[in-house]
């Protein structure tokens, strides 16, 4: 069985795109996408887009006049707002220097599309609906050498019911530069499909945190495709909390020697939410190390799923893959799934995974119970002391608080129905 | 009134006979020790008293300072001033010991209808506390007994109980994985909180802890009753003959 596309999705989009006259990488996106992923489809198994496929979407046409809802950002960030999926600069700020921000031609947005068709996306319904429905994908990149002290946040607000919203972005630190950089997804809308493609120069390093906040009816299914160079550092970290169903996919290419990769991420769901974290790590050459550290929380009738692939080849000597998932599930009729996947062909490795979905532990909650703490407290104590202590493991000091805040504002919410 | 009165205690386990008529009465300002050989119901009974779930009693009556405990989660007996000492502490990875110890005061204090001490006052009492217990300011940054070595766990748990100030204390196996030294700090602060309106009951196998906690009153528990019951003597007794000879006997 295939998800049909409805007609109606499909000619929207042509319609779409037919607007642009840089069409010609709009057009290969849009002649690729045929349907959405099967659930016969190993990686879409677990997460079936069938609910989706029975919905009256098509592409927003972003209203370049609509307001920001001012989301609190951190103290003296720089911030960079999409609306609608597109750039807003009326309401971005200034950027200092070093860094800049640009629309890609069309001749570079075709760049762009190979890019990602080389890369294991390439089938992925985000990359062929939102290149085709973009309204341009936009650069940021962050010159040679230069060490961004502020953070930076990319704001993703608007959408509509019944619509789709497809922020496509390009970043690209140069060598020797770093960047901090936070992305919030608050989308109104019934599908967002943001792509992202990620190249880190030689001794480049990026901290990114994802917070995955949409709206309680959008389905969001994001993508991104990271190449990593020589000495180059990622420290990335996605909180998926909003939403009614958020699949998070990142596939992430080792490419240079010592390059090192922590692709972190928490889930808290509750209801009848999905949330999805799914990602492919392709050590290619030798000495690279990647880290993975993944917790989910989940209540009601919510899902979980985590797949992680690491794939070592041949060549890839002397590599480090870890990987380790863990989900608690606070209530009977909550589900969490955990596929790891190691495909290995080099010898001279070290990898390993585990993954476990349990209850609290009830020896934990007797101790805390012996010592006076209600039992609504203990497990409230016990859910959050399982998420900070994986933070503080998984992100820059600099940005605990911060994180644990975000993350404490979705487990108030869920603990309090678990009662 | 006895502070601590256990009436005829009946307890099962996965239908299986534990507890079979435990009976004793504990006065303010005692300390009473229970010793027994392996399997005769000693850790049972000290969950039953702190009310872990599934210790249920089948039959029987506690009461703590003449009120029953029966009704009562073990939050509840624990705010009511009850308290267990673990003989093996459960770790917390992410809850901080500092943060640990003021949540278990303040619901103590709150039931007492007594003020939440505020942070800094908190810290300045706990600080206090800690350092008789020899436990660094170093150890309640860390996650509650992650990475504790043997001794600190134990001597944690007695910080626990002198910040708590339960009105009876039961003390699971405290002398179990501590050195001579250890022992002696450990007993050292149970001691510090013997006084006129608390008791303490000391659970152990060895004699040897009770010469450092020495009991008013020496039980032996077997099969799930007390057999016997007498002084400090009893335990020298148990020392030199083994706990056979008095099985037998009884």
């Amino acid at each position: 069985m295939r998800h049909s596309i409805k007609d109606d999705y499909i000619n929207s989009i042509k319609n779409y795109t037919n607007q642009y006259e840089d069409t010609n990488f709009r057009k290969i996106a849009c002649n690729d996408f045929k349907s959405w992923p099967s659930p016969r489809e190993e990686t879409w198994r677990l997460s079936r887009l069938g609910s989706l496929s029975r919905k009256k979407i098509k592409p927003i046409n972003p209203n370049l006049k609509k307001n920001n809802n001012n989301t609190s950002n951190l103290v003296g960030s720089k911030i960079i707002q999409f609306i609608d999926g597109a750039y807003r600069e009326d309401l971005s700020s200034k950027l200092p220097s070093g860094v800049n921000l640009s629309v890609l031609s069309d001749s570079e947005s075709l760049k762009y599309l190979q890019k990602i068709k080389k890369s294991n996306l390439s089938d992925h319904p985000s990359t062929n609906v939102s290149l085709s429905c973009t309204p341009s994908i936009m650069k940021l990149t962050v010159s040679k050498d230069t060490k961004v002290k502020d953070f930076f946040e990319i704001i993703y607000e608007g959408g509509e019911d019944s619509q789709s919203v497809h922020p496509v972005l390009y970043l690209e630190l140069e060598k020797n530069s770093s960047l901090y950089l936070i992305e919030r997804f608050n989308h109104l809308t019934s599908l967002a499909m943001p792509l992202q493609l990620i190249e880190l120069r030689n001794k480049a390093s990026l901290n990114s945190i994802k917070i995955f906040n949409d709206n309680e009816k959008t389905y969001n299914l994001s993508a991104n495709c990271v190449y990593l160079s020589k000495e180059s550092y990622l420290n990335s970290f996605s909180l998926i909390k909003g939403g009614i169903f958020t699949r998070s996919e990142t596939h992430a290419y080792l490419n240079g020697r010592n390059a090192k990769l922590n692709l972190n991420g928490i889930y808290i769901s509750c209801n009848k939410q999905h949330h999805d974290l799914t990602t492919a790590i392709y050590h290619d050459v030798p000495d690279c190390t990647s880290k993975q550290i993944v917790r989910g929380v989940l209540g009601g009738k919510s899902t979980g799923v985590f797949q992680g692939k690491v794939r070592v080849e041949q060549d890839a000597q002397r590599t480090d893959g870890q990987q380790m998932s863990r989900a608690i599930l606070l209530s009977d009729t909550a589900c969490a799934n955990a596929k790891p996947e190691l495909e290995i062909y080099a010898d001279d490795v070290i990898c390993a995974h585990g993954a476990t979905v349990g209850e609290l532990d009830d020896d934990q909650l007797f101790y805390l119970n012996s010592r006076g703490v209600p039992m609504d407290k203990a497990r409230e104590i016990l859910i959050k002391a399982f998420l900070e202590d994986m933070i503080n493991q998984s992100v820059d000091n600099s940005l605990h608080d911060f994180v644990f805040k975000e993350a404490e504002l979705a487990l108030s919410s869920i603990i309090t129905k678990e009662k | 009134m006895s502070l601590l009165e256990i009436k005829n205690a009946h307890l099962k386990l996965d239908d299986k006979n534990i507890l079979n008529g435990v009976s004793l009465s504990v006065n303010k300002g005692e300390v009473h020790a229970i010793m027994g050989p392996n399997g005769s119901g000693k850790s049972t009974l000290s969950y039953m008293l702190a009310g872990r779930d599934g210790y249920e009693l089948e039959e029987g009556e506690i009461l703590l300072d003449g009120i029953s405990l029966s009704e009562m989660e073990a939050d509840e007996r624990a705010r009511s001033g009850l308290f267990l000492a673990f003989q093996y502490p459960v770790e917390l990875p992410g809850v901080g010991g500092m943060s640990f110890l003021r949540e278990a005061v303040n619901s103590r204090r709150k039931f007492l209808g007594e003020e939440e001490l505020d942070h800094l006052a908190f810290v300045k009492e706990a600080r206090k506390e800690a350092s008789k217990m020899y436990v660094k300011d170093e150890m309640l940054k860390r996650a509650v007994n992650v990475g504790f070595s043997g001794g600190e766990k134990k001597r944690f748990e007695i910080l626990q109980m002198a910040m708590l100030k339960p009105k009876v204390s039961i003390l699971d196996e405290t002398d179990s994985g501590l050195d001579v030294d250890a022992l002696k700090i450990v007993s050292d602060g149970v001691n510090a909180q013997r006084n006129n309106d608390n008791a303490i009951v000391v659970i152990t196998h060895y004699q040897r802890l009770l010469d450092h906690i020495v009991p008013d009153f020496v039980h032996i528990l077997s099969d799930g009753v007390i057999i016997k019951s007498g002084g400090p003597e009893l335990a020298l007794e148990v020392e030199k003959n083994g706990y056979s000879g008095l099985i037998n006997a009884a």
